[in-house]
């Protein structure tokens, strides 16, 4: 019974509330930008959840609701609000639950992966599997929120182990293959070492919306660290190995 | 001091279960109930973990809770005995487990944390400056005291967070969206980590969001946590993932957060809340 009363009640509280300030507000929406009035005097402006798509009220959550320090500054320089930002590998591969990938979409993923590779001036070579295993294991890097990694005083890792079990004599993680045995089990040709490379440098070229990340198409890692790594992949002096 | 009162607690809780489902059951007692179930390495993943939950920390957290909650303090002068958690002023049973829901004084979907921090400003005349509002983490806070103490009185209750409102259901299905969405160095997504059976992060196994029976453990909070010797809100969890993931800081009670909370806690629906709980 005071079911209409109370609807009506909140619909005015969410409006008044909800208000977004419009000084802060860089990115309005197109309709915004069309009432020129706002350019001279920003008028606060009201939003409405209810009227959204999931979609977008998840973009508005995160670059419109003041929910994200998108100032916050990055080890590579840029913003909170980069980090945040979609590029078209991430957008394509955010599949929700019982969604699939299309056939289009994986050779777009597949095509912008190849793209993104970049290999080493004297060819794939191997480095320092004792340096690999080092950046194998560590998880250092990169992370911002409420206690930023400081690169100065140590260098980023490469992760492996998160999701990797490599070398017996560590603990790693499931959510990719066991590399144990790597370069015994499967030798290291030519082609094996060039599988490995891109693997490393963007997986999405073999493996489309993989959940592994690209450790040289985002920076992670450079060409020096990767050769330490596939170092420690197909040594056969190194602990993978063994 | 509270020690010996703590041990006889659980048991008291216990017995209080069996006099009537209304009541809050001791959380070891739940997951016992929940492992018996369920073949969940997570959920087993730390049998000394397990064996402490009648002796938790946190215990002594929510009793020092429980007295600034009955305690009239700020500038009003007033307790928190008529805050109203979603089922009416002063009542805290079962309130949590329906947490985050739409509040139409506050126009706004709110989880425990931003609805406390709503009554200590409009009741007892906080501001956002004064440190009962502005330490949000560790067992010496305020906020988590409080949170701990209102938290416990859902322990064993099915998480059951409202979605009549349209404001509820927006957020929960943003939530969703932002879950499953991937961005940062490392293009993970909390999907990456939270979808499968049986995963593991080194050694730490990953609650799967599709297994409501290990979800509820995972999204159960406030709870001690082991390694970090302090009691933990689901806020500090949402920070700590958002961490490894790569992304930038996020604001306790914002609206983000919340939406990733109204998510996580309706894939819980139907399982019984387990507050405090005890966690690596
Ligand atoms: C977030 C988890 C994650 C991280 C971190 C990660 N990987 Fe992976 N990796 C995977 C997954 C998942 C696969 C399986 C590919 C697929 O099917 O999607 C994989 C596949 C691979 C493969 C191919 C395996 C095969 O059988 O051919 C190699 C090689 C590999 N990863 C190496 C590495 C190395 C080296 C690192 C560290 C620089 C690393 N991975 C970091 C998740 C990860
Ligand atoms: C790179 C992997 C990774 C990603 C991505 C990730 N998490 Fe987690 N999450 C973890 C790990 C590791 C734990 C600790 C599990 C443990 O201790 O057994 C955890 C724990 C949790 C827990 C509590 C369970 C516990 O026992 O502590 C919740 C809830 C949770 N994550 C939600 C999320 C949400 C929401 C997101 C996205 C914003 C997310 N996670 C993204 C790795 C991840």
């Amino acid at each position: 019974m005071f079911k209409k009363t109370s609807t009506a009640a909140a619909v005015a509280a969410s409006t008044t509330l909800l208000l977004v300030i419009g000084g802060c507000s860089a990115t309005s929406t197109g309709k915004a930008e069309a009432d020129k009035s706002s350019v001279a005097a920003p008028k606060a402006k009201a939003v409405d959840y209810t009227a959204m798509s999931p979609n977008a009220l998840a973009e508005h959550l995160i670059f419109e609701s003041g929910s994200y320090e998108l100032d916050q500054p990055t080890q590579e320089g840029t913003t909170g609000r980069d980090r945040l930002t979609q590029d078209e590998i991430q957008k394509t591969c955010s599949l929700m639950k019982g969604q699939e990938l299309s056939d289009k979409n994986r050779e777009k993923v597949m095509a912008l992966a190849a793209a993104s590779i970049k290999y080493p001036e004297g060819g794939i070579k191997l480095g320092d599997w004792k340096k690999g295993r080092e950046l194998a294991w560590s998880g250092f890097g990169y992370r911002t929120a409420h206690n930023p990694d400081v690169h100065k005083t140590r260098e980023a890792g490469g992760n492996c182990y998160n999701c990797h079990q490599l070398a017996p004599d560590r603990t790693g993680g499931n959510l990719g293959p066991s590399l144990t045995g790597y370069g015994k089990n499967r030798g290291s040709s030519p082609d094996m070492l060039k599988y490995t490379y891109d693997v490393i440098y963007n997986p999405h070229v073999y493996f489309a919306c993989t959940n592994m990340p690209r450790m040289g198409a985002s920076n992670v890692l450079n060409q020096q660290q990767i050769a330490d790594i596939m170092a420690y992949l197909f040594d056969p002096e190194s602990p993978v190995n063994k | 001091m509270f020690k010996k009162a703590l041990r006889a607690l659980p048991i008291a809780l216990a017995v209080a279960a069996m006099a009537g489902p209304s009541m809050a059951e001791a959380p070891e007692d739940v997951l016992d109930k929940l492992i018996k179930k369920t073949n969940s390495p997570y959920l087993t993943q730390s049998p000394q973990n397990i064996m402490m939950m009648p002796d938790n920390p946190a215990w002594l957290v929510a009793e020092e809770g429980e007295i600034l909650f009955k305690t009239p303090r700020g500038p009003k002068n007033a307790s928190l005995e008529k805050c109203d958690f979603g089922k009416g002023p002063g009542v805290l049973k079962g309130a949590h487990a329906e947490l985050p829901r739409y509040f139409a004084d506050a126009g706004k979907v709110m989880d425990l944390d931003s609805r406390l921090v709503y009554c200590m400003k409009t009741q007892q005349g906080f501001t956002d400056k004064d440190p009962a509002i502005a330490k949000k983490h560790g067992s010496d806070s305020d906020i988590m005291k409080l949170q701990t103490y209102i938290a416990s009185k859902s322990s064993g209750m099915p998480w059951n967070p409202p979605m009549k409102h349209p404001m509820e259901k927006a957020m929960r299905d943003a939530g969703e969206v932002m879950f499953y969405r991937r961005s940062g160095t490392m293009d993970f997504s909390c999907a990456t980590c939270h979808t499968q059976d049986n995963k593991r992060i080194r050694a730490s196994v990953l609650p799967n969001i599709n297994r409501p029976d290990e979800w509820t453990k995972a999204i159960s909070w406030p709870a001690y946590r082991t390694t970090h010797d302090h009691v933990r809100s689901s806020q500090h969890r949402v920070l700590e993932c958002l961490w490894q993931m790569r992304y930038p800081n996020i604001k306790n009670g914002s609206d983000a957060s919340i939406a990733l909370i109204s998510f996580w806690t309706d894939a819980a629906r139907g399982t019984p809340a387990i507050v405090p709980d005890l966690k690596r």
